[in-house]
């Protein structure tokens, strides 16, 4: 292929260009001193995550604009058309120096609504939005979960209705992160409430400042707020924000869930190494059956992470990677628990009580956090479920009533 | 601190080795189907040498990893792995982690030219099997040097293929310290017990050394090197026989919870059933990612990240082959409780595999000892 650098030369070039706009990462973090956090959902206020959120865009922007953003797009898009594990190499290149981290709005927009858009919108669409979601100008959420629509999604119930000039969305929409940020909204709508379910959805581009919008904060079980519950009432979306065709929906949604699910492989992991860290530094000697445990936790990440090159790998070679990208998520989930355990094991009661020791208490933030992703982006039995039946191609369950 | 640093090409499957793999699939399937192991395994030396000799002479499996200028095809431990994997998909009786995995690293590893010289194209052309003594379990075997030469003297235990193997590599205690001797077991001086063994589709023998005439392979002080990659090149090769058992296992599973029906229909349209299996499929994955790292290691020569790879491996892949078996009897039902299935063969050769270098609980240990996870001890 011509102008396309190879991997070496593509990293090396990558690693030249950060040491011009970023500082590095200091590379031996010294255990007991700075940052101890390991929340696996930030506890921010709104001026918190406004802030966090414009530092982080600015970020984005200097990539995009410096030919280092949207490096599978093509040119049109801001993108240099490069193979697409190539944006697993320049993460890996970033990961050395001091940058903003992305929270889940940026990925949310980058990786599952602009691929979406991008298969299903309009050229019109495509022109107007694209470019602004790569380069984080405009970020999009997902509505899509119902108090009555979790794992079964397409049972959602908020009610889009065809009018003169536009559709009225009404409806109560819950789990969305980074609602507060959000300037659009992807929300999976019921059109037709006549036809089975999976028929009579139609998924909208909603503004999230329109009149009849209202973001709620969920506080969570950790205590702080990261999700929002959003109220539609007598929202107008024009159809030119309509995202595919009239009762496609639902294509629609598994377009941005299977993005979803590739992009989850990598979580639990810094965490996994900080508790890896912590049986290290432990100021006693580790039991034989701790320093099992500990190298069982190891041995998780490490699997985990060689999940992730084989997709990449896959990729690379230009094959669909096969079970190997399933699995992810449910290797990350339990390697979210097994470092609860672990740590739970190595710290006992100051885990429990706030003694003030660097490293310790600080780890309630994780072991609080880590059930979150067995139930966000698809559950640990909905990813189950998956498994059986699309990849190992069992028979589905038996359809109960509404199905 | 360790700092996986795997090149995703070496974990990609080249088109050699993908034909390899469906090359030897269908060889197997043809030659060393359930009816044929067992009927292998009730023979007195365990496997079938006319089968043994095709494999060598048909698809050269034996001599994948060894150098040309030892009479092999001079590939990697990569497609070695592909062989022990399909190998063990079928629990293929044949003494190929004795002689090929074991002995042929003994004696790559121990640079010794002219003992590879002597031995090796044998090996690679399947006209000689061989095993290790004294490898996992050292200590049991002293060596002296007598007018006529070096004689071992000692026992060593759970020797893999080792009543049947042609030569013995031997890790035994000489005055200079640990030394690795060549034997070829004369039943005057060296007397063999075949073991009575969970799993009929691996031997394993008490071996009683009485003077046997050998002769040292390798520098003096470089033996517990040699056995240390010898004895992790086993656990990498082990780790890709666990992915092709466990793969053999979720396959046979699947094919039987969607033809078995009960309460009116297939069992595999149970949510019990289909979350297990998707567990399974979660494990097997892992596995498979584990053992073809530890395989990249050796076929990319990373000495350095060797022994925690092929630990994670054995960690990794026991924990599979484990529940693999298990669930291969389980999901079956009585039917797979049964002598006539062959789960148990599988279930068998789990655990007798698990008890050769090391438990995954022992992987574990070890790991933690490379990695230091072990707190302050200071």
């Amino acid at each position: 292929m011509d102008g396309i650098p190879g991997p070496d030369e593509f990293r090396a070039q990558a690693r030249s260009w950060l040491r011009t706009v970023a500082p590095a990462r200091a590379t031996h973090l010294e255990w007991g001193r700075g940052e101890d956090s390991v929340a696996v959902f930030e506890n921010w206020t709104e001026d918190e995550e406004r802030a966090h959120t414009e530092r982080t865009r600015a970020w984005e922007r200097v990539r995009h604009d410096q030919g280092w953003g949207a490096l599978s797009w093509p040119a049109g898009y801001g993108g240099r058309e490069l193979p697409s594990h190539y944006e697993q190499l320049y993460r890996a290149e970033e990961s050395a120096f001091d940058v903003p981290r992305r929270t889940e709005i940026f990925p949310v927009t980058q990786q599952l609504v602009a691929p979406a858009l991008r298969i299903w919108g309009t050229e019109e669409q495509k022109r107007r939005l694209l470019r602004p979601l790569l380069r984080t100008d405009e970020l999009a959420c997902q509505l899509f979960s119902e108090t009555e629509a979790g794992s079964d999604l397409a049972a959602v119930r908020t009610r889009a209705v065809r009018e003169e000039d536009g559709w009225r969305l009404n409806g109560h929409k819950i789990w969305t992160s980074g609602a507060r940020v959000a300037t659009w909204g992807v929300a999976v709508c019921r059109t037709d409430p006549d036809v089975p379910k999976h028929a009579g959805i139609t998924v909208f581009l909603v503004r999230m400042d329109a009149p009849g919008v209202t973001v709620r904060p969920i506080r969570q079980m950790t205590g702080g707020s990261s999700f929002n519950e959003v109220y539609l009432d007598d929202v107008l979306v024009p159809d030119t924000d309509r995202l595919g065709p009239v009762g496609e929906g639902w294509r629609v949604a598994l377009t941005v869930l299977a993005a979803e699910r590739l992009d989850s492989g990598g979580l639990g992991l810094d965490n996994a190494d900080r508790a890896l860290d912590l049986a290290r530094h432990l100021p006693r000697p580790l039991t034989d059956g701790e320093r099992q445990q500990a190298a069982d936790l190891f041995v998780r990440a490490l699997v985990q992470r060689l999940i992730a090159v084989r997709v990449t790998s896959a990729l690379a070679s230009g094959r669909a990677p096969g079970a190997e990208a399933s699995v992810g998520k449910l290797h990350a989930t339990a390697t979210m628990r097994a470092t609860t355990d672990l740590v739970q094991q190595l710290l006992g009661p100051r885990l429990a009580a706030d003694t003030g020791e660097w490293g310790t208490f600080a780890w309630t933030e994780h072991l609080l956090g880590a059930p979150g992703y067995r139930i966000a982006g698809g559950s640990d039995e909905i990813q189950r479920n998956i498994l059986a039946e699309r990849v190992l191609g069992l028979p589905k369950e038996p359809k109960g009533a509404g199905r | 601190m360790f700092r996986l640093d795997a090149d995703p090409a070496l974990l990609r499957e080249t088109e050699e080795q993908r034909q390899l793999r469906s090359v030897l699939r269908d060889f197997l399937a043809q030659t060393c189907g359930p009816e044929e192991v067992r009927k292998q395994a009730d023979s007195p030396r365990g496997h079938d040498e006319v089968l043994w000799h095709r494999l060598a002479d048909e698809i050269g499996v034996h001599g994948l990893a060894v150098p040309e200028e030892y009479g092999g095809a001079g590939g990697t431990f990569a497609e070695l792995a592909v062989a022990m994997e399909e190998t063990g998909r079928v629990l293929c009786p044949a003494p190929l982690l004795s002689t090929v995995v074991l002995a042929g690293h003994a004696l790559l590893d121990s640079g010794d030219r002219q003992a590879c010289e002597r031995w090796l194209p044998g090996i690679a052309d399947g006209m000689l099997t061989a095993s290790v003594a004294g490898f996992p379990h050292p200590g049991g075997v002293t060596a002296e040097q007598g007018a006529g030469g070096w004689v071992l003297r000692g026992e060593a235990d759970f020797v893999p293929d080792g009543a049947g193997a042609d030569l013995l590599l031997v890790a035994a205690r000489a005055p200079d310290g640990e030394r690795l001797f060549a034997c070829a077991p004369d039943p005057a001086t060296c007397e063999r017990t075949a073991r009575r063994v969970l799993d009929p589709t691996r031997r394993q023998a008490r071996v009683r050394f009485r003077g046997a005439p050998a002769e040292p392979v390798g520098e003096p002080g470089r033996a517990p090197d040699t056995v240390a990659g010898v004895l992790d090149a086993a656990r990498a090769a082990l780790a890709a026989e666990h992915v092709g058992g466990s793969a053999h296992a979720l396959d046979a599973v699947l094919a039987h919870v969607v033809r078995r029906t009960q309460f009116g229909r297939p069992i595999g349209s149970f949510q019990a059933v289909k979350h297990r299996l998707a567990d399974l499929l979660v494990e097997v994955e892992g596995a498979r990612s584990a053992a073809a790292y530890a395989a990249a290691c050796l076929a990319g020569r990373r000495t350095d990240q060797l022994p925690v790879a092929a630990s994670a491996a054995a960690v990794a892949c026991t924990a599979a082959y484990r529940l693999a078996t298990a669930e291969y009897v389980q999901l079956h039902g009585g039917i797979g409780f049964t002598w006539e299935h062959p789960a148990h063969l599988y279930l068998r050769r789990a655990r007798a595999d698990e008890a050769l270098f090391g438990t995954g609980d022992d992987h574990r240990l070890r790991l933690a000892g490379l990695l230091g996870l072990t707190g302050r001890t200071g």
